[in-house]
């Protein structure tokens, strides 16, 4: 029998296609108008295309705010791992009400809002001496991201199955040796979807980047988008070059990791 | 998976039978996080209990507070700003869970089907919920704005005169943002929906399929009954996302206009950096804090309901 769609079901597919493909599709075609095309009716569809918006974006102010980005992100997702993988492995490996508890407190911690966290850290971090500071940022971050990590790694350890360590124990490897060598190994698509899901989350991350940095001289990409767009007189093909530029990382690690993406995040966001 | 499963084949035939538990040695996996998390989550949430409790304003900030008991909470109630907060975002969540979850559900049955134009719209709308909430929410705000598409589509076809003052007006404003914030779920929950409608045995189609069942007797009668355990877990996810949603508010009103969007983490965060009142802040985030435990508790059990099942 076929599954070949039934009138309701074409409709939800053009209804969703207008809502996803029309504003994906405006950002790229406005970066290109020029200022007097963008509100102007006439020159909805057919303009002349322009490149002012990218040549004027792309000052040195853009390099380093994009040098943070990545400097960011890479460090976020690099400190949450390592925090992470031992915290999911762990997880799945003990039992009893210590697990429980634990898994409880991460559960709260991923779902407190993010704003509840940034008042008490600006002040902890005002006194540690970590405000305007790439650092500051990354840790922050970090905690913002482990919870969630540690909850969507923990059953991928647990599909790996524990005769396989009993087996390079006997072999006499360490508890580390096999951690390294035999799960990690086994559990890699697993750390692939949690690396990937925290990069693309500390790429966007933008209100520890705002109140933290000092300055907009030091702010990533996504502080620089959330403090033009909130601003009085929006640029608008400015604000949408920047956005693609700022898309374009994302569209990359995108491109690379969409299988692992669609088949391994419904598995482990859900348990 | 190509090298380590034949290793992994061997090792396990190779085991003997005995099994040797240790799982003492496994706690000491769990302390850098536990290190970490109570140094910059759990130490900020008791601060930020303890700030609720002070009279501290930024000039305060790194001095020492004064006590002053419940006064921040009394003033958040007393000044009917808590109240409204709890208002607003009770609504905001209500739009998003509803056009979510239906949305979600509804996307999953029609992209279960395979086909190019399916596959590209699911690449597409998993790319747009990849996208930073920042992009996503200065591209709505475009649409959305006086000459934006939507009013000029809007004015196209007759529909109205003036622009639809879609982030303009306070009763709009708080169903538009709740609206994008739902467009930026629809794109998971659907993922998470079609996942449990694949693991439907086709068998069970042909059958009803044999029995004369309609198309909306099999969404009723097969498919939403095999998602129920994962509809409840993604029920209680996609409240908490809208309640602790900040960043399509900050990005398109920020707050505005007046009070019309500031839900109850968005207020707490505006009382804090806005004006500069950290105790008022602290409190108002911390009965924010008190809905996230109550919704932490019904996740728990949902989860527990879904493996059992």
């Amino acid at each position: 029998m076929s599954h070949s769609a039934g009138p309701v079901n074409t409709i939800v597919k053009i209804l969703l296609t207008l809502m996803y493909g029309v504003p994906l599709l405006w950002i790229l075609l406005t970066s290109f108008k020029s200022s007097s095309d963008v509100f102007a009716a006439d020159a909805t569809f057919v303009f002349r295309p322009v490149v002012t918006s990218y040549v004027e974006a792309l000052d040195g102010a853009l390099v380093s705010a994009l040098q943070q980005s990545v400097v960011i992100a890479v460090g976020t997702t690099a400190l949450t791992l390592a925090i992470a993988i031992p915290a999911g492995y762990g997880l799945a490996r003990t039992r009893g009400w210590a697990v429980s508890v634990g898994l409880g407190l991460l559960i709260v911690l991923q779902m407190l809002p993010q704003t509840a966290n940034v008042i008490p850290l600006f002040q902890i971090f005002g006194s540690w001496g970590l405000l305007d500071s790439t650092l500051g940022v990354v840790i922050a971050d970090s905690a913002l991201l482990v919870p969630f990590a540690t909850i969507l790694l923990r059953p991928f350890f647990r599909a790996v199955p524990p005769q396989l360590e009993e087996a390079a124990a006997i072999d006499g490897a360490s508890v580390l040796r096999s951690f390294f060598f035999v799960v990690l190994p086994v559990a890699r698509n697993g750390v692939a979807t949690t690396g990937t899901l925290v990069f693309l989350l500390a790429w966007g991350e933008f209100l520890y980047a705002v109140n933290f940095f000092l300055s907009p001289g030091t702010y990533p990409l996504s502080a620089l988008l959330a403090q033009q767009v909130s601003a009085f007189g929006i640029n608008w093909p400015g604000l949408m070059a920047l956005a693609v530029l700022s898309s374009i990382p994302v569209l990359l690690v995108y491109a690379l990791t969409y299988r692992l993406l669609r088949d391994g995040l419904t598995v482990g966001a859900v348990k | 998976m190509s090298t380590p499963a034949p290793a992994a084949a061997r090792a396990a035939a190779a085991a003997p039978p005995q099994r040797r538990p240790r799982h003492q040695s496994r706690y000491l996996f769990l302390l850098p996080a536990l290190v970490f998390l109570a140094l910059f989550s759990l130490f900020p949430l008791v601060q930020l209990l303890r700030m609720s409790l002070s009279d501290v304003t930024a000039s305060t900030l790194n001095s020492s507070w004064l006590f002053v008991g419940l006064e921040n909470f009394q003033e958040g109630l007393a000044s009917g700003q808590t109240g409204d907060a709890l208002v607003r975002t009770a609504v905001f969540v209500l739009v998003v869970t509803v056009i979510g979850m239906v949305g979600g559900f509804a996307g999953a049955v029609a992209l279960r089907t395979r086909g190019r134009w399916s596959n590209v719209l699911l690449a597409v709308m998993v790319f747009a919920w990849a996208l930073p909430p920042v992009v996503n929410g200065s591209v709505w705000k475009f649409l959305l704005a006086d000459a934006g598409l939507l009013n000029v589509v809007a004015r196209a076809v007759g529909l109205t005169d003036t622009a639809l003052p879609f982030l303009y007006d306070q009763h709009w404003a708080l169903g538009a943002v709740a609206f994008v914030n739902s467009w930026a779920v629809i794109p998971f929950n659907a993922l998470v929906f079609r996942a449990a409608l694949l693991n439907i045995e086709p068998e069970v189609f042909e059958a009803a399929a044999l029995d004369g069942a309609g198309r909306w007797q099999e969404v009723r009668h097969i498919m939403v009954p095999s998602v129920r355990p994962t509809m409840l877990v993604l029920l209680v996810l996609t409240i908490v996302y809208g309640f602790r949603s900040f960043d399509f508010i900050y990005v398109m009103t920020y707050g505005g206009p007046g009070t019309a969007t500031n839900t109850l983490p968005f207020l707490g965060y505006l009382q804090a950096f806005s004006q500069f009142n950290f105790g008022l802040g602290a409190s108002t985030s911390v009965v924010a804090v008190l809905v996230v435990l109550v919704l932490a508790v019904l996740y728990a059990r949902s989860i527990r309901k879904e493996e059992k099942e």
